[in-house]
């Protein structure tokens, strides 16, 4: 067990973060308790919890998308409510733009951003050829297959290199070698790149596979309930072998128990 | 109208677009066949129904005279002027409402209520406005088309799927941004759905504006022939018609093709 509180030099910090939806109202609904914890730099942080307890509001809290009703998320101790373009995220679906090439997608960061057409070309021409999808830069999205679409939406958020990746249900719409592959591409890149990321997932295998360390909560109202560190080795994390160490066994049978999945379905 | 045609069958001898084709001939030859017939036999009267042999005589009179040429060049005119006109300023309309959300909350009623409106109910007006010359069916024709170039744009720009507007305010982009780069070419299908819609309108006011006032025109040769009940030139005038709507809808597939992503 692994302690969650932050720490000086986190790349992000949540600190006390609460969301009550509805609070004036009759029955205001309590979506978040109090959360709290730091993300280490080039660290993957998995984030699982039951069904409904709130992970995808915590997800829009981290990438500053809505402003919580009590604490903070900070990104190298700036506020990311109202900051943009510190968190760059990624969702099940791959929201890329039909009517641009795989190129224009993936530059769409930059070009937000202002960065200049040559140079935004080059970083994604860069990304496209070194992550295997060299030759289709100028394929519509529409011709590619789940698993590449959704690796150009994983390219798009490299692209304009933000200080923290949120990952949230990444692969959960693949199918299920697709899905292993990706995992597995994924965590390389990641790794090679030193990226600090935070991932969203119900599927604790795939938190296992990917995290550094993982934080599991509890029922609505979400609080953490417990950290673990996964102690395994890069070379330990391949999505397919990783499923025959003791220790992922150990994990999942631990972390299951702790997810309070009660058996009304 | 673009319709889906299934690739030629492996082994089968004709193409399927032969296929269509020949049926498509052999429907009108039947058609017109059946009728000239059904007036020849006398089973239908002449004066109700016109003739396909009185329609074709009627066609080379008109066609010589060079009034059928002028009308429908007069009614294709108006109606792609307005058309132009009222899809652009529309389309241009629709979009800007998303961008000042709060003017769309206050017009919406109105927009609903003009929409609601039978446009020809103001055709009288803007004969009024606008004369009885092409002006005033230009500006028929331009006024439907717009409300409904209007409409589609404005919807088309709510449907925008929200992540994406999500995605791009994530990235630091402006309102400018995320408007350009997302919300008017994601639109872009709806505006093209609201053309095809429109060849039809602007061919409805131009006509109709023909009708209530004019000189020339399609609309005002087919009603003129009507009160005199020279049936066989209402069906010239007709057939030109659609003549004229295949055109323009075969303008807008072109337009289609080029602006489709």
């Amino acid at each position: 067990m692994g302690e969650a509180m932050a720490a000086d030099g986190d790349v992000l910090i949540a600190s006390g973060v609460g969301m009550v939806f509805n609070a004036d109202s009759a029955n205001p609904v309590r979506a978040l308790g109090d959360i709290s914890f730091g993300l280490r730099k080039s660290e993957v942080l998995a984030i699982v919890g039951p069904s409904g307890c709130g992970k995808t509001t915590l997800f829009n809290i981290i990438a500053g998308l809505i402003t919580p009703s009590q604490g903070s998320v900070s990104v190298n101790g700036v506020q990311v409510a109202g900051a943009k373009g510190h968190v760059g995220y990624m969702l099940q679906k791959d929201m890329l733009l039909p009517w641009r090439s795989v190129l224009d997608n993936v530059t769409l960061g930059l070009e937000v951003r202002g960065v200049s057409r040559a140079e935004s070309v080059e970083i994604a021409h860069r990304l496209i050829t070194s992550y295997g999808l060299g030759g289709f830069e100028n394929a519509k999205p529409a011709t590619l297959s789940g698993g590449m679409r959704q690796r150009v939406a994983f390219m798009r958020t490299l692209a304009f290199d933000p200080d923290v990746i949120l990952l949230d249900e990444p692969f959960s719409a693949l199918d299920f070698q697709t899905r292993l592959l990706l995992q597995g591409e994924v965590q390389r890149i990641i790794r090679e790149r030193g990226k600090s990321v935070i991932l969203v997932t119900h599927d604790i295998g795939e938190a296992i596979t990917m995290a550094d360390r993982i934080v599991v909560m509890t029922n609505r109202p979400a609080t953490v309930k417990c950290v673990h560190t996964i102690e395994l080795s890069d070379s330990e994390r391949d999505p397919v072998t990783i499923r025959t160490n003791p220790l992922y066994n150990q994990y999942f049978n631990q972390i299951w128990s702790e997810l309070e999945i009660r058996r009304e379905i | 109208m673009t319709i889906a045609v299934p690739a030629r069958q492996r082994g089968s001898l004709v193409s399927p677009w032969l296929l269509i084709l020949l049926g498509q001939i052999a429907l009108t030859i039947g058609f017109f066949g059946l009728w000239e017939i059904a007036i020849r036999a006398q089973w239908l009267p002449v004066y109700l129904y016109g003739q396909p042999s009185g329609i074709a005589g009627k066609f080379v009179t008109l066609i010589a005279d060079g009034s059928l040429i002028q009308s429908t060049l007069v009614t294709g005119f108006e109606s792609l002027v307005g058309f132009v006109i009222g899809c652009f300023f529309g389309s241009v309309a629709g979009l800007a409402l998303w961008l000042t959300p709060r003017l769309a909350l206050v017009l919406r009623p109105f927009i609903v209520a003009i929409n609601g409106l039978p446009k020809i109910a103001l055709a009288p007006l803007i004969i009024v406005w606008f004369g009885i010359g092409i002006e005033s069916k230009i500006a028929v024709a331009a006024i439907i088309t717009f409300i409904v170039s209007l409409m589609t744009a404005f919807s088309g720009a709510q449907e925008v799927d929200q992540d994406l507007i999500r995605l791009m305010r994530s990235l630091g982009a402006t309102q400018r941004q995320t408007f350009v780069k997302i919300v008017a070419p994601a639109t872009m299908p709806w505006i093209i759905s609201g053309l095809r819609l429109n060849v039809g309108f602007a061919l409805i006011g131009a006509v109709v504006g023909e009708y209530i006032a004019a000189k020339q025109g399609l609309g005002y040769l087919v009603y003129y022939a009507g009160t005199l009940y020279d049936l066989n030139a209402v069906w010239v005038g007709l057939f030109a018609l659609m003549l004229l709507a295949l055109v323009l809808d075969y303008a807008v597939t072109l337009l289609e093709r080029w602006l489709s992503w």
